[in-house]
């Protein structure tokens, strides 16, 4: 039992946050996260044959939350591709990423406007610190498709941040690139 | 170096998933154009950016996910829930139950299951107490009556003068159950599935399908069962773990009121203070006909084996409705034995009065014996 809190403690918030973004509800997501660890209570005695607990758990919350979207809307068949996914990303704050405020307001804007598999994908890489082939195991995805996807996200990303420093940035942080 | 092949190897680096030679070649293009080394440095301060803890949060929802787990794990097996199991449903109910439909629903669930478990609770509670007036059928006989009850699953019990037989009205449950108070007959109709238990007041007695008798007036020193066919099972209430299985033309004797056990001892003659109080006998056979004496009664027949006159006022008190005294001790502990049937009471006290030379008065429903 302390194995299964710890191991709860552990994976929840990651859980959350990923069934989050698919069900736009932080009760129902934190719902779903509790019924794939009462999943995980009953199927206790065969979990030596998973290979891969911490993807099998992704992969449960990310069944269980399509189930539920199922349910809750009237087209019945449910894909990754067809749902708005929401993800949380995060964007420090200007003083500690030496970029202006207006600046991270983009980001965060490129971020949302990303297709939603790509910002599925690129929240569990750079949240939750997954590798491609488990993102690629969770999302029934190959590894490329994942390698890929990510490229897009972050030269996106990358192409918003400026290639020179400005000098008042780094004091007082509010000047904006204008 | 093109565009792509750049961010490829920046988002390599950045989840950690490039190679020895990609970085290299990373390093070797930055150098080339330094100016992207910022964006590169921006997007690893960005990428290292992580959520900021949320311990109370969590804690919380741990505590919510163990109590819908704590339901969950009582789910697999489903009848005998403990309704201490079911609070938590109501608390997690109270805590999420306005949110989503989803949520509704979880908390419909929840009140429905925790009013089931009340009610279950009552019903443990109703069917454990027999002595419930509500639902309860009552069975009485008066001295110098005798009854015939049939019980909804078929039984039949010829109750004695005297007696009282109380059973639930449905008589519906895991176990058949009557309570007894004086003398019966039983012809339990067979049912394995739901044991027939009689409570007296000094023991149990379950049976599965048979036909006994049971003596255990309040009054009298002994509750006797006898069986007939089939095969019973005593235990002492006072003890439930001394059970006592008893075959057919058996006989078991315990004394009213005391709680000490001893089982496999001699016949039942002394009647000293150490006697043990559960007895296994044999019951008495008529010569004649093979009848167990013990059960006349249902024939209609009254019949004394030696039975001292005390315990012969006893049975004539109740068999005809009278009062019995005798006036003097020494003829109280004299035996008789005897079966009268379709006899009235001055036939009978005549016969008695002939054997054990006594005299004996009648006066209404009053008879006293003096020597």
């Amino acid at each position: 039992m302390k194995a299964y809190t710890q191991l709860y403690e552990l994976l929840s918030d990651a859980l959350l946050r990923f069934s989050y973004s698919l069900v736009k509800s932080n009760e129902i997501a934190e719902e779903i996260v509790s019924d794939v660890f009462i999943k995980l209570w009953q199927i206790r005695n065969k979990l030596l044959e998973i290979d891969n607990l911490k993807v099998y758990l992704y992969t449960i919350a990310k069944n269980f939350s399509l189930n539920y979207i199922a349910q809750n809307n009237k087209y019945k068949v449910v894909s990754l591709e067809s749902i708005d996914v929401e993800a949380i990303i995060t964007v420090g704050g200007p003083v500690e990423m030496c970029i202006s405020a207006d600046l991270v307001r983009q980001i965060r804007q490129v971020i949302r406007q990303l297709p939603s598999q790509c910002k599925l994908i690129f929240q569990l890489v750079k949240e939750d610190g997954l590798k491609y082939k488990e993102v690629a195991a969770i999302l029934d995805i190959s590894p490329l498709t994942v390698r890929n996807q990510l490229v897009i996200a972050i030269r996106k990303i990358g192409e918003t941040l400026p290639t020179y420093l400005q000098p008042g940035i780094l004091l007082a942080g509010k000047f904006s690139e204008s | 170096m093109q565009e792509d092949q750049f961010w490829l190897l920046v988002s390599l680096k950045l989840t950690g998933e490039a190679t020895d030679e990609e970085l290299a070649a990373l390093e070797a293009h930055l150098l080339e154009y330094p100016e992207k080394g910022l964006q590169l440095e921006a997007l690893q301060v960005l990428w290292k950016g992580r959520p900021p803890e949320a311990p109370y949060r969590k804690g919380e929802s741990l505590k919510r996910h163990l109590q819908r787990l704590s339901v969950h794990t009582a789910e697999p097996a489903p009848p005998p829930v403990h309704p201490r199991l079911w609070p938590a449903t109501a608390v997690n109910h109270k805590a999420t139950g306005n949110k989503a439909i989803r949520h509704k629903v979880w908390g419909i669930a929840a009140v429905a299951a925790s009013l089931m478990a009340v009610l279950l609770f009552f019903y443990l509670l109703t069917s454990k107490k027999t002595e419930q007036p509500v639902a309860q059928n009552t069975v009485t006989t008066k001295p110098g009556s005798k009854s015939k009850v049939q019980l909804p699953d078929g039984s039949q019990v010829w109750l004695n003068a005297d007696s009282r037989l109380t059973y639930d009205e449905s008589f519906r449950g895991p176990y058949r159950e009557v309570k007894l108070c004086g003398e019966a007959y039983f012809d339990i109709a067979k049912d394995s599935h739901h044991p027939f238990i009689i409570h007296t007041s000094p023991i149990d007695i379950k049976v599965l399908g048979t036909s006994f008798n049971v003596r255990s007036y309040r009054n009298e020193q002994n509750t006797e069962t006898v069986l007939i066919h089939g095969s019973i099972e005593v235990s002492l209430r006072s003890n439930p773990e001394k059970k006592v299985i008893l075959r057919p033309n058996e006989k078991l004797r315990v004394e009213n009121g005391k709680s000490l056990v001893v089982t496999g001892a001699p016949p039942p003659n002394g009647k000293d203070a150490r006697e043990p109080v559960m007895i296994l006998g044999k019951p008495h056979f008529l010569q004649k006909d093979s009848a167990v004496t013990e059960v006349l009664w249902v024939k209609n027949k009254l019949a004394f084996d030696q039975e001292t006159l005390q315990d012969v006022a006893l049975k004539i008190e109740r068999w005809y409705g009278v009062k019995v005294n005798i006036l003097d001790e020494s003829l109280k502990q004299t035996a008789y034995s005897g079966v009268f049937e379709d006899e009235r009471l001055d036939q009978v006290m005549e016969a008695l009065r002939l054997t054990g030379n006594f005299r004996y008065s009648m006066n209404k429903n009053e008879i006293t014996i003096t020597r």
